[in-house]
C-alpha cells in the first residue's frame, strides 16, 4: 500500500512536471510567435503607410490631368454634357434583330419596375459576359 | 543512543503505542526506545502536529497539481471571459508615436510621416573608397562621386552621405554589400501633393514640429502628447478643386505676366474652404529651397485694397438700411471733388444711374453717394458686422489684420464704399460676400471639415430680401456688366469685378494694380463663393492691352466654375429658360436713354 502511494505520487509528480514543462515551452513558443507577429504587424503598418503615400503621390491631380489629356479625348465638360440618370434615354432594341445577328443581348437598365421579357427568343439568348480568353462570350 | 542507527526496515525503532503496558517487557528486542510519562505525551503531540501539517500541505499540493494538469490538458481558463471575442468597445487606435496624418475632405492624403533610412559611413571601416564612391553615385543620382569621396576622406568617424533615402535606394545600397555603410532610421514628414496645398498645410522643421500653416496651428493634436494620442486631421479642402484653382491661376498668371495670384472657393452654407491657393507657392517637402516671398499666404495673411468688389457691401448696406430702393438712383454726371480728392468713374456714363446700373457699371460716384446717404457710423458698423474690420478667426497661424483708416469720416466712407482706404484679406472678402449671398447669415470660415450634423453658428447680418436682391445684381454684372467673361454657361455665375491701384509708400501706383473677381454660383441658390485675385497683371494683345478685373480676373472664375461645377455636383440649368429669367429678373429702370435721345 505504501509502495503504491509512493509510486503514485512519483507518477503524479512526473506527470505534473511534464505538463508544466510542456506548458512552459508552449508559452515560450507562443511568446516568440507573438513577438514575430507584432514585428510583422508593425512592418506591414509601415509598408501600408509608404504605399498610401505612394498612392497619393501617383494620384496627384496634375499627374491625372496630364495622363487624361494624353490618353483620353476629354476636354472641359460643357453644361449640356451633364445629365442625371433619369435623363439617359433607354436603349430599346427589338429582340428579333439581335437573334438574327447572334448578338449578345444587353440587359435593360436596372430598375425597380423591371420585368424580364415574356416572350424570350428561342435559340441563342445569352447575356454578355467576358470570357477568360479576353473576348465577349 | 547507539541503537538509533539505520537498520533494516523491520528493525527500525518504532513506537509501540498499541501496547503501552508492555513497556517493561525487556525481552522485546524490537523496542529500542523506551518512553515514559511526560516525554511520551510530548512526542505524541508533536507527531499529531506533523500529521496535521502534512495533511494541509498535501491538500494544497493536490489542488495545485490538479489545477496545473487541468490547465495543461484543456488550455483554457478564465481568459475567454476576460477577453470576449466580440466586444462593444471600438478598437483602440494604434499609436505609433508618429506625427498624425492630414487628409482632405475626401480622405486624400495630404501629409504623412514616413520612416526613412538615412545613410552614413564610417570612413575608417571603408576598404576601397574609390570603389564605394563610384558604386554609390550610381545608386544616388543626385550625389556626385567627387562629393562622396571628399566626405569619405574626412577625418571624422561618422559622415552622413544622404538623408532620407527612398526604400528602393535603400534596397539597392544594401544590395551593393559594401562594408562601412550603415543606415539610421529617421522620421520624415512627407507631402504627397507637393506644392498643391502648400500654404494651407505649412511645413515642419527637422524635429517634425509644425512651424507654419495647419501643421503649426494643430501641432498639439498632430504630434500628440503623453496623455493624448496623435489624431488625424481632416481639412475642408478638396484637392480636385484646389488643383483646378491652382491650374487656372498659374495659367492666367503667366498669360498676364502677373507677379502673384490668389484664389479661394468657399461653401456659403457651411463656411468650409474648399480651395485656397496663393501663388507663387512652395514645396513643403523642401521648404528651405524657397524664398520667404513664396511662403507668404496671400489669401489669409495678405491684406489688399479690394477695389470695386466692395461696392457689393455698399449696395447691400444701402438696400438693407432702406436709404434707397432698387428703383432709386444717383446722378453720376460729374466727378465728386472732396478735400483735394477727385472721385471719378472708370467706365463713365455721365448721366443719372439707377442702383442696378451703378452696381453693374461699377460707378464710383454713384456708390460714394449711396454710402454718404447711409452715413459713416452705420457704414463702419455694417462692415464690422461682416467681419471686415477685425482679424478673422481661422485655424491658421498666418492671419492678417485689416488696415483701417486712421479716422472714419465722410471722405473715408466715400472711398471705402468703392474699396479704397480699407485693406482686407481675400479671406475676409470671401466670407463677407458669402454672407451677402447666402441669405444674409455670416458664417465663420474654416479649413476643417465640418460635420453637417453639428449645428452652425450663423449670425444674421442682412435681411434675406436684401440678399435675394444682391444675388440678382451680381448676376446682372456677369450678364450685362463688367464681368461678362466670368459667365460659365449653365452655372448662373454672378459676381463683381474689382480693380485697385496698389499703394506703395503711401501713394497710389498707377502702373500696378490688384484685380479681383468675387463671384458666387448658382445665383438662384448660391452654394459656393469663388474668388480670384491677380497681383500686378499686365494687359496683352488678347485683352487689347486692358488689365482690369473684367479682363484678367473674371475669365479665371468663368473657366474655374465650368471645371468645378460637375465635381461639386451643381446641376447646370438652362440660363435662357423662362423660370430662370424670371427668377433672375431685376428692373434696371434706366432714365439715361431718354436723356441721350434728346
Amino acid at each position: 500500500m505504501k509502495m503504491n502511494l509512493t509510486a503514485l505520487s512519483l507518477l503524479l509528480v512526473a506527470a505534473v512536471s511534464y505538463g508544466l514543462y510542456q506548458l512552459s515551452y508552449e508559452v515560450q513558443s507562443l511568446e516568440k510567435n507573438l513577438a514575430a507577429l507584432s514585428k510583422s504587424i508593425s512592418d506591414n503598418r509601415e509598408t501600408i503607410r509608404i504605399l498610401k503615400a505612394e498612392w497619393a503621390y501617383q494620384n496627384r491631380p496634375d499627374v491625372l490631368q496630364s495622363l487624361a489629356t494624353k490618353h483620353l479625348p476629354l476636354l472641359l465638360i460643357a453644361p449640356y454634357q451633364v445629365a442625371d440618370l433619369e435623363q439617359v434615354p433607354e436603349n430599346v432594341i427589338a429582340l428579333s434583330e439581335l437573334v438574327a445577328k447572334n448578338v449578345p443581348l444587353p440587359r435593360k437598365k436596372p430598375r425597380r419596375t423591371y420585368r424580364s421579357p415574356k416572350n424570350k427568343p428561342l435559340g441563342s439568348y445569352t447575356l454578355a459576359t467576358f470570357s477568360k480568353a479576353g473576348g465577349v462570350q | 543512543m547507539s541503537e538509533l542507527t539505520w537498520l533494516s526496515k523491520s528493525r527500525r525503532p518504532r513506537l509501540n503505542l498499541k501496547n503501552p503496558l508492555n513497556v517493561h517487557n525487556f525481552d522485546d528486542h524490537n523496542i529500542a526506545l523506551r518512553l515514559e510519562g511526560s516525554a511520551k505525551e510530548t512526542l505524541e503531540q508533536g507527531r499529531n502536529r506533523l500529521v496535521m501539517a502534512g495533511v494541509v500541505f498535501a491538500f494544497c499540493f493536490v489542488i495545485l497539481a490538479g489545477r496545473l494538469v487541468g490547465l495543461a490538458l484543456s488550455g483554457e481558463s478564465d481568459r475567454a471571459q476576460a477577453f470576449p471575442e466580440k466586444s462593444d468597445q471600438r478598437p483602440v487606435t494604434y499609436a505609433d508615436g508618429m506625427r498624425a496624418e492630414i487628409r482632405d475632405r475626401n480622405g486624400v492624403l495630404l501629409a504623412t510621416t514616413l520612416k526613412t533610412a538615412s545613410l552614413f559611413a564610417e570612413p575608417k571601416n571603408v576598404m576601397d573608397r574609390q570603389e564605394l564612391a563610384s558604386k554609390l553615385s550610381r545608386v544616388l543620382e543626385d550625389v556626385s562621386e567627387a562629393m562622396i569621396l571628399s566626405k569619405l576622406s574626412s577625418a571624422k568617424n561618422f559622415v552622413w552621405l544622404k538623408r532620407n533615402l527612398t526604400p528602393t535606394q535603400q534596397y539597392r545600397i544594401n544590395a551593393l554589400g559594401i562594408p562601412g555603410l550603415h543606415f539610421r532610421e529617421e522620421e520624415k514628414r512627407f507631402y504627397p501633393m507637393g506644392a498643391l496645398v502648400s500654404h494651407l498645410l505649412g511645413y515642419t522643421d527637422l524635429d517634425n514640429l509644425g512651424i507654419a500653416g495647419v501643421e503649426k496651428y494643430f501641432n498639439g493634436q498632430l504630434s500628440g502628447s503623453k496623455e493624448t494620442a496623435a489624431t488625424d486631421l481632416n481639412l475642408s479642402i478638396d484637392v480636385r478643386i484646389q488643383h483646378a484653382m491652382r491650374d487656372e491661376l498659374t495659367r492666367h498668371m503667366s498669360m498676364f505676366r502677373a507677379i502673384g495670384a490668389a484664389g479661394m472657393v468657399m461653401d456659403v452654407q457651411s463656411g468650409e474652404i474648399l480651395a485656397m491657393v496663393s501663388l507663387p507657392d512652395f514645396d513643403p517637402n523642401r521648404p528651405n529651397d524657397f524664398s520667404g516671398d513664396s511662403k507668404f499666404n496671400k489669401v489669409s495673411l495678405g491684406v489688399y485694397e479690394m477695389g470695386s468688389t466692395f461696392k457689393t457691401f455698399t449696395t447691400a448696406m444701402a438696400l438693407d438700411a432702406g436709404t434707397i430702393g432698387l428703383h432709386g438712383g444717383y446722378d453720376a454726371t460729374k466727378p465728386i471733388k472732396k478735400a483735394g480728392f477727385l472721385i471719378r468713374d472708370d467706365h463713365p456714363k455721365k448721366r443719372w444711374l439707377s442702383v442696378p446700373e451703378i452696381y453693374m457699371y461699377s460707378s464710383n460716384i454713384g456708390t460714394a453717394k449711396m454710402a454718404i446717404d447711409v452715413g459713416p457710423k452705420k457704414h463702419k458698423a455694417f462692415l464690422s458686422k461682416l467681419g471686415l474690420l477685425e482679424k478673422p478667426s481661422i485655424e491658421l497661424p498666418e492671419v492678417g489684420a485689416p488696415i483701417l483708416p486712421p479716422r472714419w469720416n465722410s471722405l473715408e466712407t466715400m472711398t471705402i464704399s468703392y474699396g479704397h482706404g480699407l485693406s482686407v484679406s481675400p479671406l475676409q472678402l470671401s466670407a463677407g460676400i458669402s454672407a451677402v449671398v447666402n441669405g444674409g447669415a455670416y458664417i465663420n470660415p474654416t479649413v476643417i471639415r465640418r460635420d453637417p450634423a453639428v449645428g452652425l453658428v450663423a449670425r444674421q447680418v442682412i435681411k434675406t430680401k436684401t440678399s435675394n436682391t444682391m444675388r440678382k445684381l451680381m448676376r446682372l454684372v456677369v450678364e450685362q456688366g463688367t464681368g461678362k467673361k466670368a459667365a460659365a454657361n449653365g452655372y448662373l455665375v454672378g459676381g463683381k469685378t474689382g480693380t485697385a491701384e496698389k499703394v506703395e509708400g503711401g501713394r497710389y501706383k498707377r502702373s500696378a494694380v490688384v484685380t479681383s473677381f468675387v463671384s458666387a454660383f448658382p445665383m438662384n441658390n448660391p452654394r459656393y463663393v469663388v474668388l480670384a485675385v491677380m497681383d500686378e497683371p499686365k494687359g496683352n494683345a488678347k485683352t487689347h492691352g486692358f488689365r482690369g478685373a473684367g479682363w484678367t480676373a473674371a475669365p479665371i472664375v468663368g473657366r474655374l466654375i465650368a471645371r468645378i461645377g460637375p465635381i461639386l455636383g451643381v446641376m447646370p440649368v438652362e440660363e435662357e429658360s423662362e423660370t430662370i429669367k424670371r427668377a433672375m429678373f431685376v428692373p434696371i429702370n434706366s432714365k439715361g436713354k431718354k436723356v441721350a435721345s434728346f
